[in-house]
């Protein structure tokens, strides 16, 4: 169901029969509800946000605009802001890399991992690299320039998911980010699969590397078909011919590299959908693999499940059906490259008419609060980061932790729960206050970063907020809300010495980013 | 949020066992339901109607615990059939030897993890029943357990379950209906009934909060008009914030000596007999005990070995869960486990098992009749097996049945489970 759909029901009575909010009233001299007017409240979410085209687009291609960001891409206009954000090389980042130097295990490869354990600088088996790897995937969405190649690792990585940490991979997973997904995440398809195919990581994860002729797993072979590619359009019987086809693909123990084993190789003709091999040498075996690979990655089931699955990350979470059959054509056309489709899918009717119809994730929600209040790294060291990271574990989307072949979900149902709401709550005050974490470099003034020139009243605060961290204005209701926390009135006179733009500011920084408006994406 | 949280699974010590693959819900990605507007209509009733005075409703069945064993349970190294020489054929490498099965009878018996169970299944509150399965076999993961948690096959009914369960019930408040552990909500609790996903009970409180700086009440406030989708779970949160707050200040320490292992499933189980006792309207809680996937290396029966480092912290779980209840306690729930599917009878070629069918489901509670195994045995005869596969001859949904009407309160279990009838096993008594 669009997620625009829900039928309002909640009448404004029962919220203050809860305990929460009976509590509330009574803090705010009850005057909460008379001074709101009775309104339906909006069907659908698009109001919630400006309807800049330009605005949209940074909402949808990054992971939340900052004033740099929305000047810039009103400086070279959609067209030049999206290829340039197609060609990440030509995006300098030095900061961000700066900041990567301080995981410097992420950027190993296996032979990195292995030699820096053999000299006793890691342990074997142990979790500190892929640990690092969590910590940047945090580090890139909160402060890479190149924000939409983050945005589509972070997509490629929950569609060929390797869970991270993971035991088995201890000395692959940040390889498997480096030359599998980063390599290929504006390039092809086809090759992303391939090299997916062909990497440790993922031949441990999904069990293909203890895969042989005699007993084949069918792990691999199955998550290929049903998740990878063409989706739940296939029998047993290509799981297994499927399964029989792959063994061979493994791993050398020795090195912990990939290596294709021809004595594990199961030989004899395979059909897998239409698909069909003599695979009759074991010598042939891997480009046997290899061809079924381009044959599933060329599939027009995968070419729909691409192009669907690329529309509800950034189009809407049930996307229409006209736009995900004309990016499966570009799909398809273009051999799988994936520039053009996301080219076509930014440029489309359907993209400009999904202003508001995503609501953020929590890893959204948390980089889109670091960018909007232009928190930066800690001077030295990773203890804020890692303090980032942990917050995401709690709400239940660390990045590459989700344990499933699935990958996170994308979708507002599956995030709306009241534990999640809750968490993302505690986390805006904790960063506009800087509570937690607190190593973190923030704006020398909160109150100068946000609101340079100070309004004259309570309602002017709360309006040049709303425009600074939400783009839009709120309603006279949620004015009169947020003015009643400090038990003022919209026209109350505001003073510089006033705690609201003192001390108090973070409380109202958070409650901003709490409201519905920040919700939507 | 105001504490760094230790990371507790960051040890990085050389461990054997494998990281988690299939322990959240991973389904959710598939399963858009109404979610939000679940929370949403659970706050037009009148519970919750105090920070001291917990949701009142007239529900006097038992309280339904819903174990989630994901990545598809062994229920073959679970509850063994030892008495079943194709067993042993089928398994050369990773079967229980019938000198290590506890209890049972001529047929089955308890693998030895699962000792700290023994008491219980002695003294008459655990019960298995074997060879249960779901109606559309199917060996993936993610189709299988949106099929179990929306439980309707061969309709088009979009809620699950436990959502029809609790609207049965007449569910009005979201701790009618708690999920544990995660802070996402479970598949079968998806649709209009109102829930309630905590990942913990001492975790759920809001940062600022004050007398002098309102937080709740401005967020509700701001709320007021939102559309539902964000309106559901913000609300939800906001009135379930008191009944945690009340909770918290009375603290907890767990009845009769009861030792919880100290790992999520430990502290999920916790707080549901924490819920229990303190009466907040419970019908019905989840918790998610995943990596069950054990495609290789599920290994012997002996300590350090995946299957049998996995059973036995299941087992001590629910021991401890039995033992913090007591009986008076345990007299008022009713826990069942169920999983995806079973595992592939033959083993495969790394001391594990491929995805399956029929499996086993555990029952714990005052008023189940426990001691024994329910069910019809197909056998594992090859010329018996479902493509390979222990045949499943009992609808999982008529066993949760049985219980529903014996338990639950339940008249109609076709309100639930459209089309099911409930099963006569017996394995419960008539709640009085």
């Amino acid at each position: 169901m669009p997620v625009t759909d829900v039928p309002r029901t909640m009448p404004r009575r029962s919220l203050l029969a809860s305990g929460a909010a009976a509590g509330a009233v009574a803090a705010t001299g009850g005057s909460l509800l008379a001074a709101a007017p009775a309104q339906a409240a909006p069907a659908t979410t698009a109001s919630l946000v400006s309807a800049d085209p330009l605005l949209h687009l940074l909402r949808r291609a990054t992971y939340g605009p900052t004033p740099a960001a929305e000047a810039e891409i009103r400086s070279l206009g959609a067209t030049a802001w999206l290829d340039r954000q197609l060609a990440p090389a030509s995006i300098p980042d030095a900061a961000c890399d700066a900041l990567l130097t301080r995981l410097p295990l992420a950027a190993l490869d296996i032979p990195g991992i292995r030699g820096a354990a053999a000299a006793g600088q890691l342990k074997v088996r142990g979790y500190d690299a892929m640990q690092q790897l969590g910590y940047a995937a945090v580090a890139r969405a909160a402060w890479s320039e190149r924000q939409l190649f983050e945005v589509m690792v972070d997509f490629w990585s929950n569609h060929l998911n390797v869970t991270c940490p993971f035991g088995d991979a201890w000395d692959s997973r940040v390889d498997y980010d480096r030359a599998v997904v980063r390599k290929h995440a504006l390039g092809s398809f086809a090759d992303l699969l391939k090299a997916s195919a062909r990497h440790p990581a993922m031949l441990s994860y999904l069990d293909n590397k203890v895969s042989t002729k005699t007993r084949p797993n069918e792990n691999y072979g199955r998550e290929l078909l049903e998740l990878h590619t063409v989706g739940l359009v296939h029998t047993e019987a290509d799981v297994q011919n499927a399964a029989r086809l792959l063994t061979g693909l493994t791993v050398d123990k020795a090195t912990g590299l990939y290596k294709y084993d021809a004595t594990r190789h199961a030989i004899g003709a395979v059909q897998v959908l239409a698909f069909a091999h003599a695979n009759a040498t074991a010598a042939g075996g891997e480009a046997a693999a290899l061809a079924l690979l381009d044959y599933l990655a060329m599939h027009p089931a995968t070419a729909q499940m691409i192009a669907r699955k690329l529309c509800v990350r950034f189009v809407s979470d049930e996307p229409p059906a006209a736009l995900v059959d004309r990016l499966a054509g570009v799909y398809l056309a273009q051999k799988s490259a994936i520039a053009p489709v996301l080219r076509a899918l930014f440029t489309s009717a359907e993209f400009a008419a999904s202003v508001g119809a995503k609501v953020r994730t929590p890893l959204e929600d948390l980089a889109a609060t670091i960018r909007v209040l232009g928190i930066s790294p800690e001077p030295t060291g990773i203890t804020g980061l890692k303090g980032l990271y942990w917050m995401l574990e709690t709400l239940g989307h660390a990045p590459l932790r989700w344990s499933p072949p699935n990958g996170y979900p994308d979708v507002a149902a599956a995030w709306a729960s009241p534990s999640g709401y809750l968490g993302r709550w505690n986390g805006h005050l904790n960063l506009a206050a800087g509570w937690h974490p607190k190593t973190l470099t923030r704006p020398a003034s909160l109150v100068k970063h946000l609101v340079p020139v100070l309004p004259t009243t309570y309602g002017g605060l709360v309006d040049a907020l709303a425009k600074r961290l939400l783009g839009t204005a709120v309603t006279d209701a949620n004015r009169v809300a947020l003015t009643a926390f400090f038990g003022k009135q919209p026209t109350s006179l505001l003073k510089a010495t006033d705690s609201a733009v003192g001390g108090s500011l973070p409380y109202l920084v958070a409650l901003l980013l709490d409201s519905p408006y920040f919700s939507v994406r | 949020m105001t504490s760094n949280h230790a990371p507790s699974d960051t040890c990085g010590c050389a461990e054997s066992r494998r990281t988690a693959r299939l322990t959240r819900r991973g389904i959710l990605g598939r399963a858009a339901g109404a979610g939000a507007a679940g929370v949403l209509a659970g706050l037009t009733g009148e519970g919750l109607a105090t920070q001291l005075a917990f949701a009142d409703t007239v529900y006097t069945g038992d309280v339904l615990v819903v174990l989630s064993l994901r990545g598809g349970f062994d229920g073959l190294s679970a509850v063994v059939p030892h008495g079943d020489p194709d067993y042993y054929k089928a398994r050369p490498a990773i079967a229980v030897p019938k000198s290590q099965v506890l209890a049972g009878d001529a047929m089955f018996g308890l693998h030895p993890a699962l000792s700290p169970l023994l008491p219980l299944w002695q003294g008459g509150s655990l019960a298995a029943v074997q060879a249960v399965g779901q109606p559309n076999p199917t060996r993936s993961h993610f189709q299988a357990m949106e099929e179990m948690e929306r439980a309707a096959a061969g309709t088009s009914v979009r809620t699950g379950w436990l959502d029809r369960m609790l609207g049965a019930n007449g569910a009005t408040s979201p701790f009618n209906g708690v999920s544990l552990g995660a802070s996402m909500a479970p598949r079968a609790m998806a649709g209009p009934a109102p829930d309630l996903s905590l990942r913990s009970v001492d975790g759920f409180s809001l940062a600022g909060q004050s007398s002098t700086k309102p937080m709740a009440a401005t967020i509700n406030s701001l709320y007021a008009d939102a559309p539902a989708v964000l309106a559901g779970p913000a609300k939800a949160a906001g009135a379930a914030l008191a009944t945690a707050t009340a909770l918290r200040a009375a603290g907890y320490t767990p009845a009769n000596g009861a030792a919880y292992p100290a790992t999520p499933l430990g502290a999920a189980l916790r707080d549901v007999a924490r819920l229990v006792k303190a009466k907040v309207g419970l019908m019905t809680a989840c918790v998610d005990f995943g990596d069950w996937d054990m495609h290789e290396g599920l290994g012997t029966a002996a300590p350090g070995q995946r299957m049998y480092d996995h059973l036995n912290e299941l087992a001590r779980a629910l021991a401890a869960f039995a033992a913090d209840l007591g009986p008076t306690g345990l007299a008022g729930v009713s826990l069942v486990t169920l999983s995806e599917f079973g595992r592939r009878v033959q083993e495969n070629g790394n001391r594990g098992a491929d995805h399956g069918h029929g499996n086993a489901m555990l029952l714990l509670g005052g008023g189940v009749r426990g001691g024994k195994v329910y069910g019809a045995w197909p056998g594992l005869a090859p010329a018996k097996l479902a493509a390979g596969d222990l045949a499943a001859t009992t609808d999982y949904r008529s066993v949760i049945g049985e219980v529903l009407q014996r338990r639950c309160g339940l008249g109609d279990v076709t309100q639930v489970f459209p089309g099911v009838k409930a099963a006569n096993y017996g394995l419960a008594t008539a709640r009085p």
